[in-house]
């Protein structure tokens, strides 16, 4: 097809019947999709909280991508060695206060806090992203289908649901991260987390799709004989989808706490080969790192927890001012 | 009215039904996870344990009917949930495990009880005061603080709080119930002792779940004030006090009871960070502990307790809700 297309062009008539024929209605969608998002983004670079958010993410997704080069240039400002961050630098045993070499003191196996605070982003933030699609993906799903489908198959669904909305996230998530097999690996905590958060997702797609479905424009859809299929993915998922969007940014902030509650528990990922925000706090609680006046080992991943969070929660307000523009007005 | 009365009944009557069907299907989970996991269920049920001798795993084969089929296991187990027995802890020998759980009951509800009063209390102030004077520094002031403390860890928050106010300052005891060695009675030193160590706790899990209630408060209050009957009130000459009072805050509030009743699950969660970071021994702590010990029948009993707990409270939400607003429908 694409060698067709590209000798066609070489000859001036079928470029023009290429464009008329092929491009000029994909280059109209493309254009109005670029327009929309120049007018999403002219409205989101007004939002401070949403702009604060969007500076917080980046600086983690540098520190997540390239956390060993992070890790050196903040060294060689402070003028001290860039260390590893599984590297037994200094004593095993309790782990000690700041020294002019670890400004952030060591953990007690050794190794540099500060290091393996830059490099716990990578694995906070990704467990946090792909739960939250994990939990998105299975929250749309069920809502969508629950929605279209209604009668019996909508209520056996909405009482799945409930059970994952009334049980306690926390109680469920350490039962599953205990039962299921696969030890402490970061896929099993992906899981664990992915499939307990989905049912308010569910409940808030369903709720929308059944306030769509109501809309004369389905009933239009319907009567010129469009299928169930081609009604969903054309009239109902780009109206869910908005929805969906903004709420998958706030579910991320709800990831990632899932996740450090998970690993400080101990039931995260193994300390001695992935490194989390959780499992530091882990470590630092078990070796009473509080009442060995350890602090800033307890502090700095907690801020560091708290900082993600905010950024996130920022931008999915800005986002949810902006798709929903009902609140705008408040 | 007798109409009135008849779809009122007919509501309950539903609720009453969705909510044992929840119930019935948290039942079938919690046998489903410990019994039908991939793998030998053996080795979910009897954690390998170098202490425990072979004769007591195959005692405890024979107690627990693994050999059974599941349908005959599944029905012993019915029986077990009816008669609250979910057999007996593998740790602490002879004591039944809901026993066991509900040994902790009373500090969890302790600690929930007074944590929940506040966090209502102060969360719905902040959010009517933040409506009313709706982009005020205090407006802007509480938002952040409220979002702030909503991003926190609640395990974290309450490590915080441990360096703040147990190491740095103040002073307070950082962890237990009560003095070490000590039970609690009706004595002045007994409840000042319990209030000591109820401090921190519950400042903790009271400060991460304000932001929940003042933002909402803050939303469904500044909705209704832009509402027609709002504007009639201020029209006959009554106070900008007296407005708020009896005209918009009743209205407002019932996203709020709406609200109690979803966020019951999420607290209870936060109960539990709290109960472990303090070593306070509520139900939350023994949890962790049986988890930590995979000491799986104080588990189940606890899974069970907790999620009928928040069953109860989110029926009674409803139920509320449907008594406050007539115009709940049947969704």
């Amino acid at each position: 097809m694409k060698i067709q297309n590209g000798r066609e062009r070489d000859s001036p008539g079928a470029e023009h019947a290429n464009k008329r024929l092929l491009s000029e209605p994909f280059k109209q969608k493309v254009k109005l999709h670029l327009k929309r998002s120049r007018q999403t983004w002219r409205i989101f670079r007004g939002n401070w909280m949403g702009m604060l958010g969007l500076v917080i993410l980046i600086i983690f997704i540098v520190m997540a991508l390239f956390p060993a080069q992070v890790v050196s240039i903040i060294a060689a400002i402070g003028g001290w060695e860039a260390y590893e961050p599984f590297d037994e630098v200094a004593d095993i045993g309790i782990g000690s206060p700041p020294t002019p070499d670890h400004p952030l003191g060591t953990d007690y196996r050794g190794c540099d806090i500060l290091s393996r605070l830059i490099h716990g982003s990578r694995v906070s933030l990704a467990v946090g992203v792909v739960a939250s699609a994990v939990s998105m993906g299975l929250g749309s799903l069920i809502g969508l289908l629950s929605g279209f489908w209604g009668g019996w198959r909508d209520e056996a669904l909405m009482r799945v649901t409930d059970v994952f909305l009334v049980m306690p996230w926390l109680v469920l998530m350490i039962v599953l991260a205990a039962l299921l097999p696969g030890g402490s690996s970061v896929y099993k905590i992906i899981f664990v987390i992915g499939i307990t958060g989905w049912s308010s997702t569910a409940r808030i797609v369903r709720a929308q799709v059944l306030s769509i479905k109501k809309r004369a424009f389905i009933e239009r859809a319907r009567a010129v004989g469009a299928s169930d299929t081609h009604i969903v993915r054309k009239h109902i998922f780009p109206n869910v989808f908005p929805l969906v969007f903004a709420n998958s940014i706030l579910t991320i902030a709800l990831s990632i706490l899932s996740e450090s509650t998970l690993s400080f528990i101990g039931m995260g990922p193994d300390a001695t080969q992935v490194v989390t925000w959780g499992n530091m706090l882990d470590d630092a609680f078990k070796v009473f790192a509080i009442e060995n006046g350890l602090y800033l080992w307890v502090i700095m991943p907690g801020f560091f927890i708290v900082f993600i969070v905010l950024g996130f929660t920022f931008i999915g307000y800005a986002l949810d001012e902006i798709f929903n523009p009902k609140l705008r007005k408040r | 009215m007798g109409r009135d009365m008849k779809n009122f009944r007919r509501i309950i009557l539903r609720r009453v039904l969705n909510s044992l069907i929840t119930l019935f299907l948290v039942i079938i989970i919690n046998f489903a996870l410990f019994r039908m996991m991939p793998g030998d269920p053996l080795k979910y049920m009897v954690p390998p344990n170098p202490k425990f001798t072979e004769e007591y795993l195959l005692g405890l084969v024979e107690e627990y009917g693994l050999n059974d089929p599941m349908i005959e296991q599944f029905a012993d187990y019915l029986k077990g949930v009816v008669t609250l027995d979910f057999g007996s802890s593998f740790i602490y020998k002879n004591t039944l495990a809901m026993d066991h759980v509900l040994e902790y009951m009373t500090w969890t509800l302790l600690l929930l009880g007074v944590s929940s009063i506040f966090m209502i209390s102060i969360g719905m102030l902040i959010g009517i005061l933040s409506a009313w004077k709706r982009g005020s520094s205090f407006d802007t002031g509480s938002l952040a603080f409220s979002l702030f403390f909503y991003a926190m860890p609640t395990f974290w928050l309450a490590m915080m709080m441990i360096i703040m106010f147990a190491k740095t300052w103040v002073g307070l005891p950082p962890n237990n119930a009560l003095e070490y060695g000590e039970t609690f009675s009706w004595s002045l030193y007994s409840i000042m002792d319990l209030l000591e160590h109820l401090v921190l706790p519950a400042i903790t899990l009271t400060l991460v779940n304000i932001a929940a209630f003042s933002l909402l408060m803050r939303g469904s209050l500044t909705d209704v004030m832009t509402e027609e009957y709002v504007n009639t009130a201020r029209a006959k000459g009554l106070s900008e006090g007296a407005v708020l009072k009896d005209h918009a805050v009743p209205n407002a509030m019932l996203p709020m009871v709406a609200l109690i009743a979803i966020t019951i699950a999420y607290i209870v969660g936060g109960a539990f960070q709290v109960e472990y970071v303090f070593n306070y021994p509520g139900v939350g702590w023994a949890t962790i502990d049986a988890v930590m010990r995979e000491d799986w029948p104080v588990l189940q009993a606890a899974f069970f307790l907790i999620a009928v707990a928040v069953i109860i409270a989110n029926f009674l939400a409803d139920i509320a809700m449907v008594y406050l607003d007539p115009r709940v429908e049947l969704s």
